[in-house]
């Protein structure tokens, strides 16, 4: 009996030893645990970097003054505290949460004082202007030279503060690129375009004061309506006046947002459609939900409380077709016909004269085709799709005068631009109707190598050629209140590529372009944002002469190229890898996608 | 306020009356000692231990924290010292070094940087997010500030951040490389929360502990406590005189042992005892028989001795007479001496019976008195009556009363030396009470019990010849504990006696009390020399 007690004591203390043992290692095994990727693509809320101001030091003189000033009116941090400090006591100067802002090349360095009293000092800053910034956060590049003053005063303590900032304007800040790229973010508004149905994504400067704050300044930004570039080319579906009643709370990741009760005039699946679109760049935000005047409203067919992702029917690619189905592109075979490309080859599709078009474009209906002569100085379209349809002659260039790739717009608008050495013409032909001439044409005085229609139907990406070079702009399609277009205001997208070949709209925020980098000799190609961040290059390997390129939303890029007098039509091995190496496996040119 | 006082004393009285039965049952339970102990001692211990264990796993988790983040910094200061080396750092090189550095942090990163350019005037370098540059403790920076180049140094604080959050604790680690002077700020919201939850795990673990402690404390004890319960028990019965009771015994163990040894002990009393009670049935039954069997002879005795008293006369020789009638006289002594002798064996063998009937003490004390009024003439004593008015009634045994009496009053006067002997009556709702006092030479200190003793004389001297038979006294006081009443006696050299009996008026009823005093009033001083209380102590 003992004995067994004291066997049954050393077995319980051996086990107990054991599960105590086992408790206080950290596991050697186990099942596999998996976990959902962090979805954090966007660069909107990424960390950011913020510049630490000082305070002025009483013995600094005037130009050390401006200096401080200059450094202190990068930092955003509690509204501009710190370099206030620089001013005079009557100067007023409260550059606020969307102030205007001058882009310098780089930090201003050496201010000159150019008259100093004992009292009073003007110092000069000097410096290279490469753009400005509008208070409603549109960037324009304006390069030219910089030279403006400071003026001066020693207050009754004997040190220097600024009394009189250069210009009128009482919320300019001087800062340089990189205090803009530090400071501020490019982000997106949504606006509809005219068909009421797609919206348009407005790039805009937004600076970071902090991240709790974004969301605020983001719905307050679309609130407040298009940047002057698509004023009058979009339409919002925010009732004029409408505010938010308070800043945008997020509750784990349900936002909420607050409209006062001029809203209610407004459609609320348009207006959540917007909203909806706008907020999605904030990777913390994943639901959401509208009020007016503190009472939640529901859009049709949805709950009180939205997923961000809804709205994808008002997406500004249109209809993104799920998975693997993206349209067919369609391909000019050496065969002498157009097909579409299935795989690796192309099937007949359209054959006798209209068969042996370059450059085909097919509109989104796949009810019609474009396509340019041999020469380019022509321009035919056929329909339907099928058999030998006769081309008709649509356009006939003037003398030396060429035509860039047709390219159709989503209500069945095929437009196309003539262009000569230093001039050029926007025609376009709406379905039915005899073409017609832009009657505004913001390029009418250079040379423009390819014009393509966003999907979104208000944006047009170009390559025309300024100060001597192809760059790559983008313009935006209005109507003047006569009713007639307005096809201008173009920008350029990014001053890294020293050539451009061609273009096209990956999806509503990104142009795949065939161009040489600053440093290359070879052209190849790019995926080029539109916000203007760094461009990206695509696939690895050889390419011979790319001379033509496709894309479309989730589908993968084709590139038409010439390599030892034979056209080839290349893609990505594996087209979701942007690494991929480039295959040539179609004896095929001008690739395009329909649309 | 009347009221709150009172309250307040009622509460006061409440608190005294818990610590007091609660000081009460700590002092009478070995079984709560012994728990409240070990409560109160592994409580300690627990507590103890916990906070040691919080701080080694504290001080392990900031030791690898550190660790960490010190790697983390030489990563970073080696970045810094790629990209800037020791030349002037414009504003744009300071800005794209941080720009790389910023990748892992932010909210749901791992740490906040701050980096600045000593030899830059126009602003404090930069840093991450939110985060506010006074992060960085004074301290720290002055550290660094007069630290050689290349050193490290960290700290911890509390970080700030320029939008409404709360500030959070950290851990700020720094170093320098040339006139750059980096930050890395390591937020320790993760570990405040494991540690107060191990906290919490350990407080859960040792309040269990504890009660579990106490809980194995009551139960061992109780396996202790309850046979020394059941032993205490058995031995109250024993001494109660339940000779027959006994303990369990149950397995082997040392309590086994100990109720094995007490039942040996209750065993071996009770075999004396009876042994000794079986003695003592001899003693008396030898005792009865010789009485019993004396009485045949003596009655023959008796008759021859009568006849020779009544013939003394015709005797020739006076002394013959003479003989004969100290004969007579001697055998009258040893009948009556055999008459107590069978009496008080017949109280000793408990055959004794009470032949109640209801009386008036009065009556029996007036027809005694009545007896012995030739006797206490001669004696040259007057008996003084003290009787109520009313009657006294109570259920008595008129033979065995009237005997008390008797004795009591020949008592008092073979010892009045001729003063008044004061015979007292008197009852209350529950008992009656004689007493009966006298004038002579008194009590010696500690004769007031002696009296009662077998055979007992006052004066060793006196012969055996005279007086009574030296048993009267015993059987009077048989007889009052046969009612249930007290018989007392009282004494004071020089100062007289005084003899008390006390009977409740109802047969068998307990006795609490007596109408009269022990101590007559105004005898000696008040305080008694002594007092014989209840005689059946």
């Amino acid at each position: 009996m003992t004995a067994v007690g004291r066997n049954g004591t050393l077995c319980f203390l051996a086990v107990a030893g054991l599960v105590l043992g086992g408790c206080a290692t950290v596991p050697s095994g186990g099942q596999v645990v998996t976990g959902k990727p962090a979805e954090r693509s966007e660069r909107v809320d990424d960390p950011y970097v913020r510049l630490i101001p000082v305070n002025p030091r009483p013995e600094w003189g005037p130009a050390q003054i401006v200096s401080g000033f200059l450094a202190a009116s990068a930092s955003f941090d509690d509204d501009h505290k710190v370099a206030k400090l620089y001013l005079g006591a009557r100067t007023g100067w409260n550059p606020g949460l969307r102030p205007s802002v001058t882009v310098l090349a780089s930090r201003i360095t050496e201010p000159q004082v150019v008259r100093a009293t004992a009292t009073h000092a003007t110092v000069k800053v000097t410096g290279q202007e490469i753009g400005t910034i509008t208070s409603d956060g549109q960037y324009t590049a304006s390069p030219r030279a910089l030279d403006t003053s400071f003026q001066l005063a020693k207050t009754s303590q004997g040190t220097w503060r600024i009394t009189g900032l250069p210009g009128d304007d009482k919320t300019g800040l001087l800062l340089s690129k990189d205090d803009v790229e530090r400071a501020m973010r490019t982000v997106n508004l949504f606006f509809f375009a005219p068909d009421h149905q797609t919206l348009v994504p407005n790039g805009i400067f937004l600076p970071v004061v902090n991240r709790r704050t974004l969301p605020t300044q983001l719905a307050q930004a679309l609130l407040d309506g298009p940047t002057s570039w698509l004023n009058g080319a979009v339409h919002t579906a925010f009732p004029t006046g409408t505010r938010l009643r308070r800043g945008v709370h997020i509750d784990k990741d349900t936002a909420t947002v607050d409209l006062t009760k001029e809203a209610r005039a407004g459609n609320v699946e348009q207006m959540s459609a917007q909203l909806g679109w706008t907020m999605r760049q904030l990777s913390e935000i994943k639901r959401w939900r509208l009020q007016i005047e503190g009472k939640p409203v529901a859009p049709d067919g949805l709950e009180y409380t939205q997923p961000v992702h809804a709205w994808d029917a008002n997406s500004p690619d249109g209809q993104v077709p799920k998975g693997e189905h993206h349209p067919n592109a369609y391909v000019v075979s050496p065969s002498g016909f157009i097909g579409t490309l299935e795989g690796d080859r192309a099937q007949p599709r359209v054959i006798g004269a209209a068969g042996r078009l370059s450059r085909p474009a097919v509109a989104p209906d796949n009810q019609e085709l474009a396509g340019l002569s041999a020469e380019a100085d022509q321009v035919f379209v056929a329909a339907p799709l099928t058999g030998s349809p006769p081309p008709r002659l649509l356009l006939t260039a003037q003398k030396d005068a060429r035509f860039t790739a047709p390219t159709w717009s989503r209500d069945g608008t095929l437009w196309v631009v003539e262009s000569k050495k230093d001039e050029s013409w926007l025609w376009l032909r709406p379905r039915g109707r005899p073409p017609v001439r832009a009657a505004h044409w913001g390029l009418g005085g250079r040379e423009v190598r390819a014009f393509r229609i966003a999907r979104d139907g208000v944006r047009a990406a170009v390559i025309a050629h300024i100060d001597g070079r192809p760059q790559v702009q983008i313009g935006r399609i209005a109507y003047a209140p006569g009713g007639t277009l307005d096809v201008g205001s173009f920008l350029p997208v990014s001053s890294e590529l020293q050539d451009a070949v061609d273009l096209a709209w990956r999806d509503y925020s990104t142009l795949a372009v065939l161009g040489r980098a600053q440093r290359d000799s070879q052209t190849l190609p790019f995926l080029m944002p539109i916000s203007g961040s760094a461009i990206t290059s695509l696939g690895v390997g050889s390419l011979g002469e790319p001379r033509t390129i496709a894309a479309a939303p989730g589908a993968p890029i084709l590139i038409g190229t010439r390599s030892s007098g034979k056209d080839q039509v290349c893609r990505q091995r594996a087209p979701s890898n942007s690494y991929s190496p480039w295959i040539c496996p179609t004896p095929a040119k001008d690739p395009d996608y329909p649309g | 306020m009347r009221f709150g006082r009172r309250a307040l004393r009622e509460a006061r009285r409440l608190l005294r009356g818990t610590v007091k039965s609660g000081y009460t049952r700590w002092r009478r339970s070995i079984q709560v000692r012994i728990v409240t102990s070990t409560l109160f001692i592994s409580a300690i211990v627990v507590a103890i231990l916990g906070m040691f264990l919080m701080q080694q796993m504290s001080s392990a988790l900031m030791d690898g924290k550190v660790k960490a983040a010190r790697l983390q910094l030489d990563d970073g200061l080696a970045q810094v010292q790629r990209d800037l080396g020791n030349s002037t750092g414009d504003g744009s090189r300071l800005n794209s070094t941080i720009e790389r550095l910023k990748a892992r942090s932010g909210p749901s990163g791992l740490y906040e940087v701050h980096i600045r350019d000593t030899t830059e005037q126009y602003f404090d370098g930069y840093t991450t997010n939110e985060l506010r540059p006074e992060s960085v403790p004074r301290r720290l920076r002055k550290e660094l500030k007069n630290a050689p180049a290349g050193s490290r140094a960290y700290t911890y604080g509390e970080l700030s951040y320029i939008d409404d959050r709360p500030s959070e604790r950290g851990l700020i680690v720094g170093g320098k490389t040339g006139q750059f002077e980096l930050y890395y700020l390591f937020r320790l919201v993760e570990e405040q929360r494991t540690l107060t939850n191990v906290g919490r795990s350990l407080a859960g673990v040792g309040i269990v502990l504890v009660l579990l402690l106490a809980a194995i404390a009551s139960l061992v004890t109780r396996q202790v406590v309850i046979p020394v319960r059941l032993a205490a028990q058995g031995a109250q019965r024993l001494a109660a005189g339940r000779l027959e009771e006994r303990m369990r015994v149950r397995g082997e163990d040392d309590l086994a042992r100990l109720a094995r040894s007490f039942n040996d002990m209750a065993a071996n009393l009770q075999e004396k005892i009876g042994e000794l009670e079986d003695l003592s049935q001899v003693q008396r039954q030898f005792v009865s028989d010789v009485s019993h069997e004396l009485r045949t002879p003596l009655t023959t005795i008796r008759i021859a001795a009568d006849m020779l008293y009544e013939n003394r006369d015709t005797f020739d020789d006076p002394a013959v007479g003479r003989s004969a009638e100290l004969l007579q006289s001697q055998l009258e002594r040893f009948e009556s001496l055999l008459a107590d002798l069978l009496e008080i064996s017949r109280h000793d063998a408990g055959a004794a019976t009470l032949d109640v009937e209801s009386l008036d003490m009065r009556d029996l004390v007036l027809r005694v008195v009545g007896d012995i009024q030739g006797l206490a003439e001669r004696k040259g004593s007057k008996v003084v009556l003290q009787l109520p008015g009313e009657p006294c009634m109570a259920e008595v045994d008129r033979r065995r009363v009237e005997r008390i009496l008797r004795n009591l009053l020949v008592n008092a006067v073979e010892h009045g030396e001729g003063e008044d002997i004061v015979v007292s009556v008197a009852a209350d709702r529950d008992a009656v009470a004689v007493a009966v006092r006298d004038h002579g030479v008194g009590l010696k200190a500690g004769e007031g019990q002696m009296v009662f003793d077998r055979f007992w004389r006052a004066d060793p001297a006196r012969a055996r010849t005279t007086g009574g038979t030296g048993l009267g006294l015993s059987i009077s006081r048989e007889d009052a504990q046969l009612h249930g009443g007290w018989l007392q006696a009282w004494g004071e050299p020089g100062a007289g006696s005084q003899f008390r009996l006390s009977l409740p008026r109802v047969a068998g009823a307990e006795l609490r009390g007596s109408p009269l005093p022990l101590v007559p009033p105004g005898a000696g001083d008040a305080r008694p020399l002594f007092a014989e209380l209840e005689a059946g102590e």
